[in-house]
């Protein structure tokens, strides 16, 4: 098991009435699992993702990874961004090395790390590029690529391809895959926030589903769709009507 | 069509969603896939067109072999396909001979937006600049320093 969450509650005080935005979440993570947690808006799953890498503290309960309490400063942890999160004064490269340094010391050593994340993502002929010349797409990339770089074996995604635009999209969802797949990258489980039930059937071998706010799990399914998957294929559409039903 | 405004990034993904639809698909029905009016797909079909990635008839969109060939390549092959198919593109490699020619083969900013304007004649040339420039740094040809507003050829060129 890589990460448990453990009965995770999650209340904000305001103007003196507790809101709940977090109820009970309790799951726990495999090597090999795609997870992707689908809710409404607001329903709390960005919180829940936040709360897994150790970047906000529940209100009860716990986060275990690999069976001890989870820290932000943990290196196999990884995040990418809705909005890119990138340094705009840095090189693609530089944004890169920069995750890097607090583990890697050696200069030579992260620029070699930084070069070959670079190219798995495509992104080789755009190093000393800044991220204001780059379209949606390129910038994704990077986010990309600086997550995988620190080799983690769990990677957080927060509705990664949602500022991009549907082709855009669509391209990168791929590309991902295609990483997913090359057993030589890591990460060894990935939890990928989205609020599209479609593009969960796509990407995920397993959908949590929150209801809305306080977000509650309503169900937790394995997606036995083979890969690549196809968005015409009939069997699809089964599934995302099925993910569907347990919503409404 | 000189040049379409659409990233290489928008045209694989075109690519990818006519795949799913069985190798051809009407462009009226991949638009509303995607959530897009029609005219905002246009451009990455034209850009798959210009590129050798489809063969369009009434309105039916087409892959060819290479597209097929392109979709099953990975990230490293793929990025091969599509500088090969750049580098072919007129426009870019009128820009591309025009560095070459030139003394310290480098040109400012300014002077490629002429070089634009005369080619295609619209009043958005700044969003021209950036898709050739986009199109150019995948194909490893031509790079852009924002620092001093100057591109230069890469050494793929």
């Amino acid at each position: 098991m890589l990460v448990e969450i453990r009965n995770v509650s999650k209340t904000y005080e305001s103007d003196g009435t507790r809101i709940g935005v977090l109820d009970s979440i309790d799951f726990s993570v495999d090597d090999n699992d795609f997870i992707c947690i689908v809710g409404p808006s607001g329903c709390g799953k960005s919180t829940l993702l936040r709360i897994i890498v150790g970047l906000e503290k529940p209100t009860s309960g716990e986060v275990l990874f690999k069976g001890k309490a989870i820290a932000p400063e943990n290196p196999k942890v990884a995040m990418v961004f809705q909005n890119f999160a990138l340094f705009p004064w840095l090189t693609v490269t530089e944004n890169i090395e920069l995750v890097l340094e607090p583990k890697v010391h050696d200069e030579k050593q992260r620029e070699e790390i930084a070069c070959r994340y670079i190219r798995a993502v495509g992104l080789d002929g755009f190093e000393k590029v800044y991220p204001r010349e780059l379209s949606g797409g390129m910038k994704q990339r990077v986010g990309f690529a600086r997550a995988l770089a620190v080799e983690p074996i769990l990677l957080c995604m927060d509705e990664p391809f949602s500022s991009l635009d549907a082709l855009t999209a669509q391209n990168l969802k791929d590309e991902l895959l295609m990483l997913w797949a090359d057993a030589s990258m890591p990460p060894e489980a990935v939890i990928m926030v989205t609020h599209n039930v479609e593009e969960a059937v796509y990407m995920a071998n397993r959908i949590i589903l929150l209801s809305p706010r306080p977000g509650k799990v309503i169900a937790d399914l394995r997606i036995e769709l083979e890969r690549p998957r196809n968005r015409k294929d009939p069997e699809f559409y089964r599934w995302v009507d099925k993910v569907y039903s347990l919503i409404v | 069509m000189v040049l379409p405004k659409a990233t290489i990034s928008e045209i694989i993904g075109l690519l990818e969603a006519i795949n799913d639809a069985g190798g051809v698909e009407d462009a009226a029905r991949l638009a509303a896939d995607f959530d897009l009016e029609l005219d905002e797909i246009l451009p990455s079909i034209d850009g798959a067109e210009l590129l050798g990635f489809v063969v369009v008839s009434d309105g039916n969109i087409e892959l060819t072999g290479e597209a097929k060939r392109l979709l099953d390549a990975g990230i490293q092959e793929r990025k091969k396909i599509i500088r090969d198919k750049i580098a072919g593109v007129p426009i870019i490699k009128e820009l591309t001979d025009r560095l070459l020619r030139s003394d310290e083969k480098r040109m400012s900013r300014e002077e490629v937006l002429k070089f634009i304007q005369k080619r295609i004649s619209a009043a958005d040339v700044e969003d021209y600049f950036k898709i050739i420039i986009n199109w150019t740094r995948h194909a490893g040809l031509i790079g852009y320093d924002s620092d001093s507003e100057e591109i230069y050829l890469l050494s793929g060129a």
